[in-house]
């Protein structure tokens, strides 16, 4: 499974295969031995190429925190497929902070909100299922809702325009 | 009289550690806690626990007739008060005597001298212990601040009367810039306190925090253990401390030492106490305040003197003279403490209440965790953030940094974000290695502390990809909470690094 991981504002390709414990992890155009151990809830001990690390991991709001040797990394996973999709760029750049656009094929499975609706930063909007996941969009800042062009169970194509703010 | 069976009239760490010497003692215990502590560790450790009320301390810890009224029914003989809450409180030490109860800690009366500040400096001035040079009252005209400031020598530091916080502070290096620091201090003074009147001191640059512990009988002998020093401070509260202090002497130990116990002598003190003091470069002390309790640090002076301190605390509440002479205090070696708080020192040291879902303490030679958590636990938000304190001990200060960056690297706590990694970086500064701490130290280096260099990045990216690597073979289809584009923002998909 291939995986855009962004550590640091910068994203690295990361290509795991293997099970139970035992991968082979591209990171970049290096490729690793990787033995995994979950010893404790959020604890994994790693062995990368023999060498030895402890990484605390956890998720928090969908940042994955990630602590190893004292150091701390707040990271982003998601599968390849998924940010390749994201970052070719679904919003129209002159319709910003206006419009949600569909960053990917998919299925409509819930609309939260009507037109005339008075929306704050973080509200859930709608939530397409794709990709076999339930993906939540939220608003950005506070708002009206305009228009709310699509309704549960639609299909809709990547570029679609889903909602309009006033 | 023989103390039986002991409440502990506190939570968290500091009630473990009570526990654990009325154990080693043969003391039972009692427990108290609040609604929202159930599950914490003091309450496990303890014989016996009970029900204090809700979770606000209000409520609960700084409820005085309730902690009378538990020790009462519980049929304790005495009551260990620990640190914070009601601790420096005469109106507990009081109703605990009303009921019978045994107070672990100085007479009311010596509570009140040594715990008001004015009250405690008049003393010291008679007692002829320093204290920072200036006017003992509001200075009137312009003409007679320069005057005073003068005889007190620049720089001076303009405070306001009835002041605190900063406000109404204004530091005077050069006589020329007197007026307008008096007009600022003053304007600032009224608006803040709505009492225009400033007073002067001589400015302590870059002082440092150096805290003398004593020991006081009820047969008027008094001792000290010597010093601690806790400049390592962030707004006023300590985060590392040791023993000895890499600026102490011998010979400044026994004159700080001998101030501390002429004060604790003359207030009629009785038990542990911890006399404060600034110390500037040039080794000159000034007394700033006296703590009529434990103090959180008290370990660092425990590892370097071999001496329980809270044991020696319930021998003296006990009525038992000391069987210490002074000479008998040796220091050996050298201690550090360093402050685990669920707190994120990356953003503003902001509190990270929430479930520790992993944690793994350090171990090995010289290494000592006072904690109050364990794994599963969940930090209530209701109270300090402080979840234990790690304490190493070495033969020289080397050496105990050493062994300190050894037991932050072994520390692991997942959940919830720590101190730890702050504290780390704070240990391995060439300045704090140097020995050059001041109070001002943790301010000036704040900017330099990051969460990452970015070294184990890749480390970092794999360990996070095999966790979502898990999560999706796990859960078949987990929902990913994304706002995309222009609808992303750092509030809505949780924290960010500042």
């Amino acid at each position: 499974m291939k995986y855009a991981v962004t550590v640091n504002d910068e994203t690295r390709a990361v290509d795991v295969t293997g099970a139970s414990g035992r991968y082979r992890v591209g990171v970049g155009d290096d490729v690793f031995d990787v033995d995994a151990r979950l010893v404790a809830p959020g604890v994994y001990s790693l062995l990368i190429d023999g060498a030895s690390y402890t990484a605390g991991v956890l998720d928090r709001d969908g940042v994955c925190v990630v602590e190893v040797g004292g150091e701390w990394y707040d990271i982003t996973v998601e599968e390849q497929m998924r940010h390749v999709l994201r970052t070719r760029g679904g919003v129209g750049q002159d319709a910003r902070n206006r419009t949600l656009i569909a960053p990917l094929p998919g299925k409509i499975s819930r609309v939260a909100v009507e037109p005339g609706a008075t929306v704050n930063a973080g509200d859930t909007l709608l939530v397409i299922e794709a990709m076999k996941m339930e993906n939540e969009f939220k608003a950005a800042a506070a708002g009206t809702v305009a228009e709310v062009r699509v309704a549960p169970g639609q299909a809709v194509n990547a570029g679609d325009v889903l909602i309009v703010m006033a | 009289m023989r103390i039986k069976k002991l409440l502990v009239a506190n939570r968290g760490e500091i009630a473990v550690r009570v526990v654990r010497a009325c154990r080693e003692m043969g003391i039972a215990t009692v427990a108290v806690y609040s609604e929202a502590d159930r599950e914490a560790r003091h309450v496990q450790m303890a014989d016996e626990a009970y029900a204090i009320g809700a979770a606000p301390a209000t409520e609960s810890y700084l409820v005085v007739e309730r902690l009378v009224e538990t020790a009462r029914r519980a049929g304790a003989d005495a009551v260990h008060p620990g640190y914070g809450f009601l601790s420096e409180n005469p109106a507990f030490a009081e109703a605990c005597a009303r009921a019978g109860l045994t107070f672990v800690g100085p007479p009311a009366a010596a509570m009140r001298r040594m715990g008001s500040k004015t009250a405690a400096r008049t003393l010291a001035r008679e007692l002829g212990v320093p204290m920072v040079p200036g006017t003992l009252d509001a200075i009137g005209s312009d003409a007679e601040a320069a005057r005073a400031a003068r005889e007190i020598g620049y720089p001076v530091m303009l405070k306001a009367a009835m002041g605190g916080g900063g406000k109404g502070m204004r530091l005077v290096r050069r006589a020329e810039d007197l007026p307008e620091a008096l007009r600022a201090a003053r304007a600032e003074a009224a608006a803040a306190f709505g009492d225009a009147a400033v007073y002067l001191e001589r400015a302590v640059a870059e002082p440092r925090h150096i805290e003398i512990q004593i020991l006081a009988d009820a047969h008027g002998k008094v001792i000290h253990l010597g010093e601690r020093e806790c400049s390592i401070q962030r707004r006023h509260q300590k985060l590392v401390e040791e023993c000895p202090s890499p600026l102490v002497d011998s010979a400044l130990r026994e004159r700080m030492g001998e101030a501390a116990c002429r004060l604790a002598r003359t207030s009629g003190y009785v038990n542990a106490g911890t006399v404060e003091f600034l110390v500037d470069a040039d080794r000159n002390f000034y007394f700033l305040e006296m703590n009529t309790r434990l103090q959180v640090e008290h370990p660092v002076t425990e590892m370097v003197t071999g001496i329980d301190l809270v044991r020696e605390q319930l021998r003296i509440a006990a009525g038992e003279p000391l069987a210490l002479a002074q000479a008998d205090v040796a220091w050996r070696g050298w201690a550090i403490e360093c402050r685990v708080n669920a707190e994120d020192p990356f953003a503003g040291w902001l509190p990270s209440p929430g479930t520790i879902t992993a944690l793994h303490a350090p171990s090995g030679p010289w290494v000592r965790d006072d904690s109050g958590v364990y794994a599963g636990y969940t930090v209530p938000r209701y109270y300090d953030t402080l979840l234990s304190k790690l304490i190493v001990w070495g033969a020289d200060r080397e050496a105990a940094c050493e062994r300190m960056l050894r037991a932050l690297g072994e520390y692991r706590i997942v959940g919830v974000r720590t101190t730890i990694p702050a504290l780390a970086r704070i240990i391995a500064h060439p300045d704090f290695r140097a020995g050059r701490l001041s109070t001002a130290f943790l301010e000036r280096v704040l900017p330099e502390l990051r969460a990452n260099d970015g070294r184990h990045a890749s480390i970092a990216a794999i360990a996070a990809a095999l966790a979502a690597h898990d999560r999706a073979r796990h859960d078949g289809a987990p929902t990913d909470s994304t706002a995309l584009g222009a609808w992303r923002t750092a509030g809505i998909t949780g924290w960010r690094r500042p």
